[in-house]
């Protein structure tokens, strides 16, 4: 499964994410300077949270076990047998707001004016997501989970393999893969 | 010999869905008393007045399944627990090895209601009654809601937008009395008077009126309001009528541990049926989340050698009621601090229930942003900090707060006259 990842050390909180998602996926023009003139203003699915010193975007996680579809009062909230991805059927939704209750990281946001919850898709049927291809510093990039299960694994791995070789009586420092005497 | 599912409002349907996921060789038969299963209960005020089409409220057709029976219009008579076996009204008896008990509950009539011969009243449950209210509404305009609950505030609000006379009687002091603050109560309240809706609180039910055998006015609260359809959503009672000497039931309520099991373990209940001891308390949430959880968690418990428990028993439910929005995340409780935003002009209360600094219940009436992740405070069962607190100002950026970075803020303005 793809998600989009983050490096949260390049966020520098400048909102180029939101704004263009907001133009991209919600707006009618799908131009910067049309979508600022529309009303209802067009709603952004990734939202840059934290202060300046802390800015990362967060969208929807796609959780495994997703508490918003569990609420989803229509069966409008599913998940995507082919990608993974937890997606709104905007036809079935009624604007009930329960999912928005449910979703830890407050990422599903109402859209009162069109009577249906927004999330992100990662923007599925097009061949990147927008936030991906606009962030000016590369903070954020699609990942597939697989690699990075792979990463882990192979981290696991190296720890396993410094666990056994410790000498007995020394303190073993997990992260690092080191030891050292006591 | 297999598993059973008695109900099939959503509780039922979600618990067969999992058990057929989580034990694949097992199979199972769902049995329900209605001769539809498997719709949306909670869109039936919408479907009543129009706002909805009938094919809309059935759960999406699910694949074919050799491992999963539905029985629909059939009814329990009696269940022997010691010979694990359910007698059928029709004189059936069918075997189970494990038993989910999922039939929800009965609309609650007052008596007066209860014993009425006379045509209009409908209690707003399943869709059978549905579909005839409907009917019946299509030539009658004056409708009387009874009831405070979530039902009948929905029904009242979605019959108002769809152009009927509209009055909701309330028998206690405010709507929504098991989810809200008389505080908050009041800013729905005023919003459902800005709708057109007449409201009645404190107004216990004492007589009706019938004329030509259809009731023409009901007396509440010393007053007679007039009506030609009274829609009865003052709750529902648990439906334990086939349990009475099953030995499942604690004074007449099926108790069940927080992992969903009855006295027996074989045995398990979800939904309105359910009643959960947790915590030297008994909870029975009776929100639509809750319902597809227990069902999900019963049916994973099936054939657990330790059943694994449901920790999340918030109350958390969520309407827009045209034009508010509103998110309850638990109800009031006796002595605890509460902490709030208020902007009346523009129909706006947030606010938070704390005992011991933890937040454990609250509700956002008109702005309802952030409302996932103040539910993700409550069910950590943390002491929150000022910063966690702030969420209840409505957030025009993000919904994680961050610390201001400390020291007067200064704009440099570069200009030539400066």
């Amino acid at each position: 499964m793809k998600v989009i990842g983050i490096r949260k050390d390049r966020c520098t909180g400048c909102k180029t994410c939101e704004l263009y998602c907001a133009a991209e996926r919600c707006s009618e023009s799908k131009t910067l300077l049309g979508a600022v003139q529309e009303a209802p203003a067009p709603q952004p699915r990734v939202h840059v949270e934290g202060g300046p010193n802390d800015a990362f975007p967060l969208q929807c996680r796609h959780c495994l076990q997703a508490p918003c579809i569990d609420a989803c009062l229509t069966g409008a909230l599913c998940r995507d047998e082919a990608s993974g991805m937890v997606l709104i059927r905007e036809d079935l939704c009624i604007g009930c707001w329960t999912c928005t209750a449910f979703c830890p990281y407050g990422v599903i946001t109402p859209s009162p004016e069109r009577k249906i919850a927004l999330k992100c898709d990662r923007c599925l049927y097009m061949e990147n997501p927008v936030c991906v291809d606009v962030c000016p510093t590369g903070a954020l990039e699609v990942v597939d989970l697989e690699e990075i299960e792979k990463l882990l694994h192979e981290k696991r791995l190296a720890t396993a393999k410094a666990a056994a070789g410790v000498p007995e009586g020394s303190l073993l420092l997990l992260d690092q893969g080191r030891s050292v005497k006591s | 010999m297999a598993c059973i599912i008695v109900g099939g409002g959503v509780a039922g349907f979600q618990a067969a869905a999992a058990c057929r996921a989580a034990w694949p060789d097992r199979a199972v038969t769902l049995i329900d008393a209605e001769k539809e299963a498997g719709y949306y209960r909670t869109l039936l005020p919408q479907f009543i007045a129009g706002g909805i089409a009938e094919e809309d409220l059935f759960f999406p057709p699910r694949g074919v399944d050799p491992l999963l029976t539905v029985l629909r219009g059939v009814r329990v008579r009696s269940l022997d627990c010691k010979e694990r076996r359910l007698v059928l009204e029709n004189g059936e008896t069918l075997s189970y090895e494990r038993l989910i008990l999922a039939h929800g509950g009965d609309p609650y009539l007052p008596g007066i209601l209860a014993t009425a011969a006379c045509g209009g009243i409908f209690p707003v449950r399943d869709l059978t009654t549905a579909r005839k209210t409907k009917e019946w509404l299509a030539d009658h305009r004056n409708v009387l809601v009874f009831g405070g609950s979530l039902v009948a505030v929905k029904t009242a609000a979605h019959l108002r937008h769809a152009g009927f006379e509209v009055s909701l009687v309330v028998r206690r002091g405010h709507v929504l009395l098991r989810a809200l603050s008389p505080e908050a109560a009041k800013v729905v309240e005023n919003h459902l008077r800005d709708l057109g809706i007449r409201l009645h609180v404190n107004a216990p039910l004492e007589d009706l009126r019938i004329k030509e055998g259809v009731i023409s006015g009901l007396k509440a609260g010393g007053e007679w309001l007039p009506c030609d359809t009274l829609l009865v959503a003052a709750g529902t009672s648990p439906d334990t009528s086939f349990l009475e000497g099953s030995g499942l039931l604690t004074d007449g309520e099926l108790v069940v541990n927080p992992a969903l099991q009855t006295s027996d373990p074989r045995i398990f209940a979800a939904g309105d049926v359910a009643v959960i001891a947790a915590g030297g308390e008994k909870i029975s949430p009776n929100t639509w989340p809750q319902a597809v959880s227990q069902g999900k968690r019963a049916a994973e418990n099936l054939y657990r050698s330790t059943p694994l428990p449901l920790t999340d028993l918030t109350r958390i439910n969520a309407m827009e009621l045209h034009g508010l929005a509103m998110v309850t995340l638990g109800p009031p409780v006796d002595g605890a601090e509460v902490i709030s935003y208020e902007r009346p002009e523009a129909k706006v209360r947030r606010e938070l229930f704390l005992i011991g600094g933890k937040p454990v219940g609250g509700a956002l009436i008109g702005d309802i942003s952030a409302a996932g992740t103040l539910h993700a405070l409550i069910h950590s069962g943390r002491v929150i900090g000022s910063g966690e607190a702030a969420l209840l100002r409505p957030q025009a950026t993000g919904v994680i707060p961050f610390p201001e970075p400390a020291g007067r803020r200064e704009a440099l303005i570069l200009s030539s006259k400066r």
